[in-house]
């Protein structure tokens, strides 16, 4: 079986030729603002790190910028909210499968938490049932919550249901958790922003969006196009109409402004993410407004 | 309003049935293997849309009137093979008649001689086929002119030999006197017998014969020669006789010889002297002749494609730009 960690390694290993690795390792250990009073050791600063969390003695003893690095008081635990229904085996926005930006965005948080010795959950599912898959450290486990996500997502799959799955985290899980939700772009309804509310009390709550292919897109006019809702055709005729494409693309920024307002009322950390080029960076700006929000 | 070909909207009918059914059926083994295309999300995004409902019922509306320009193409097409015609029984005028007006032009003749002319000016409007010759004669016939169909020429001559008769001077029986007498009505009837041409062909053939056969001299024919010669070529003779009626006892026997003559060539007699009925004279003539030459009564098809060929001409303008809308 091909390797889906190995992939996404593949993704982060391209970054990190850009420095961008590093400076998503140093958000997200950010997420959590508590420090641990004991000291473990140093080493060199990477950009994305506290200020205040730079030993500036042995920075100027040394020559170049130093982090104190301080022993984990307790074990932190990632759990990935993953909709697995059949609207996530549709393509995205840049005519990628949504499920393999989802692979890739679970599988950057989840390597980034375990290399920080943090443990990822799963918790994933269709309107039909929620399966958990308990926390792990290890990479072995986090190629079998990807390849859990990679099955799961079909086109002859169950419809969503995602107040499903965080009324399952809010019922569970007691402790303080890096909740990170992987969701299909459509506007939260109203039990679904009530249960994101009282997520955010109890855990720290990080919302990915990935975006929804654009019907309109003209490489696609000559196609056939089915919605995996319920197999019905978008007229191919009416794909070729420039006013109704300014109208879709329009409307399409209108809707992801009001989501993003949305998530900005509700105290959570959002970011849609459009192609698998923008996984990483998205990431990154998501973890980096967290970090800001100081939430 | 009929159609020659009535069976031709059944084929049309049946070829669009087995074309739709061929579609139905092509559609229906590919509709089962669906889920070809590209798999999308939400499709509300677009179809929630106004514009998108504006376009559909735009688009709605462009097929709606193709589908219309195509049934009205089809039906055309049907019609126009089916070659719809109007059928009409038709009588077909007497208008396969020759008649040759055989005119004695002595002295005593000419008033007569110019009222059957007159009736025939105005017949001649109504004349459609039929050919008239006219032939004047005396001591010889001569052919004024022959026969023709052609009713300005007629009229012309008509109108100009009525002129000669009534000017003394004027030379209308130049030519009419070489031989050996007068009124030489035998001699007069046989040369206009024989200006009937085409004997093979199928017509009706008349001599409106205008004599009072009062014969002055030797003739070539004699009268009942000459009817005997009209039975022979299938020629009827029509006797106008105006010198009959004065009861003078000398042109009795003449009067016999000419009514048996004229009738046995299976024509009629008619005496009379008053030029003025000579027009209801013409008339039963001419309306006997069609009694007893009745035309065959024929169906006349006529096609008439033209509302249809309209029709397909603007269901194919139709169908062009609906279509061209359509593929933008």
């Amino acid at each position: 079986m091909d390797s889906l960690l190995r992939r996404v390694k593949t993704k982060l290993t391209i970054h990190a030729h850009r420095k961008v690795r590093g400076l998503i390792e140093g958000e997200y250990r950010s997420v959590f603002h508590g420090r641990s009073m004991d000291f473990d050791d140093l080493r060199p600063y990477v950009p994305g790190d506290e200020f205040k969390d730079i030993d500036w003695k042995a920075t100027a003893r040394h020559g170049s910028p130093l982090t104190k690095r301080y022993i984990a008081s307790r074990k932190h635990t990632l759990v990935l909210v993953v909709d697995t229904g059949r609207d996530m085996a549709a393509l995205a926005e840049s005519g990628e499968s949504k499920r393999d930006l989802a692979i890739l965005a679970a599988g950057t948080a989840g390597y980034i938490a375990i290399r920080h010795g943090d443990m990822v959950a799963l918790v994933t599912g269709t309107s039909e049932a929620t399966h958990y898959m308990p926390p792990e450290v290890t990479e072995s486990h986090l190629e079998r919550v990807l390849q859990r996500i990679h099955s799961s997502t079909t086109l002859a799959g169950e419809p969503s249901n995602l107040s499903r799955h965080l009324d399952y985290v809010a019922r569970n899980f007691r402790r303080r958790m890096i909740v990170m939700v992987i969701a299909d772009d459509r506007p939260l309804a109203a039990d679904e922003q009530r249960l994101v509310r009282r997520l955010t009390v109890q855990h720290e709550v990080l919302w990915l969006t990935i975006g929804d292919a654009d019907l309109m897109r003209e490489e696609w006019t000559g196609s056939e196009m089915y919605d995996v809702a319920d197999s019905a055709r978008v007229p191919e005729f009416l794909r070729h109409d420039t006013a109704l494409r300014a109208e879709f693309s329009a409307s399409i920024a209108d809707a992801a402004m009001r989501s993003e307002e949305l998530f900005e009322s509700l105290t959570v950390s959002s970011r849609r993410i459009t192609s698998a080029a923008g996984v990483v960076p998205g990431l990154f700006r998501l973890l980096e407004a967290h970090k800001h929000a100081r939430r | 309003m009929a159609l020659i070909a009535w069976w031709a909207p059944l084929v049309w009918l049946g070829a669009t049935a087995v074309v739709i059914a061929a579609v139905v059926w092509y559609r229906g083994r590919h509709r089962s293997s669906t889920a070809a295309g590209i798999p999308v999300a939400h499709r509300e995004r677009l179809t929630a849309l106004p514009a998108y409902r504006r376009a559909l019922a735009r688009y709605r509306l462009l097929v709606a009137g193709f589908v219309v320009c195509l049934v009205a193409m089809i039906a055309a097409a049907a019609m126009l093979t089916a070659r719809p015609a109007a059928v009409a029984l038709v009588t077909p005028d007497l208008n396969n008649r020759d008649i040759v007006l055989c005119l004695d032009v002595s002295g005593s003749m000419v008033d007569y001689d110019a009222a059957v002319l007159e009736v025939f000016q105005q017949l001649s409007v109504e004349f459609t086929g039929e050919r008239i010759s006219l032939v004047v004669f005396n001591a010889s016939a001569v052919t004024y002119f022959p026969l023709t169909a052609d009713y300005d020429y007629i009229s012309g001559q008509l109108a100009r030999l009525t002129a000669e008769f009534d000017d003394p001077d004027a030379p209308y029986y130049g030519g009419t006197l070489i031989g050996n007498g007068s009124s030489l009505v035998g001699d007069g009837l046989a040369s206009c017998i024989v200006r009937f041409d085409h004997a093979d062909s199928d017509r009706s053939r008349s001599v409106i014969l205008v004599t009072d056969n009062f014969v002055a001299g030797e003739q070539i024919f004699t009268l009942p020669d000459a009817a005997k010669l009209a039975v022979e070529r299938g020629v009827r003779v029509y006797g106008i006789n105006p010198g009959d009626a004065t009861a003078k006892d000398y042109l009795d026997d003449l009067a016999v010889e000419f009514e048996t003559a004229v009738v046995d060539s299976g024509g009629a007699y008619y005496a009379l002297d008053d030029p003025g009925v000579i027009p209801s004279v013409v008339d039963r003539i001419t309306s006997e002749q069609a009694s007893v030459l009745p035309g065959i009564q024929q169906v006349q098809i006529s096609e008439r494609p033209q509302p249809w060929i309209w029709l397909a001409f603007a269901s194919l303008v139709g169908l062009g730009l609906f279509g061209w809308r359509l593929k933008r």
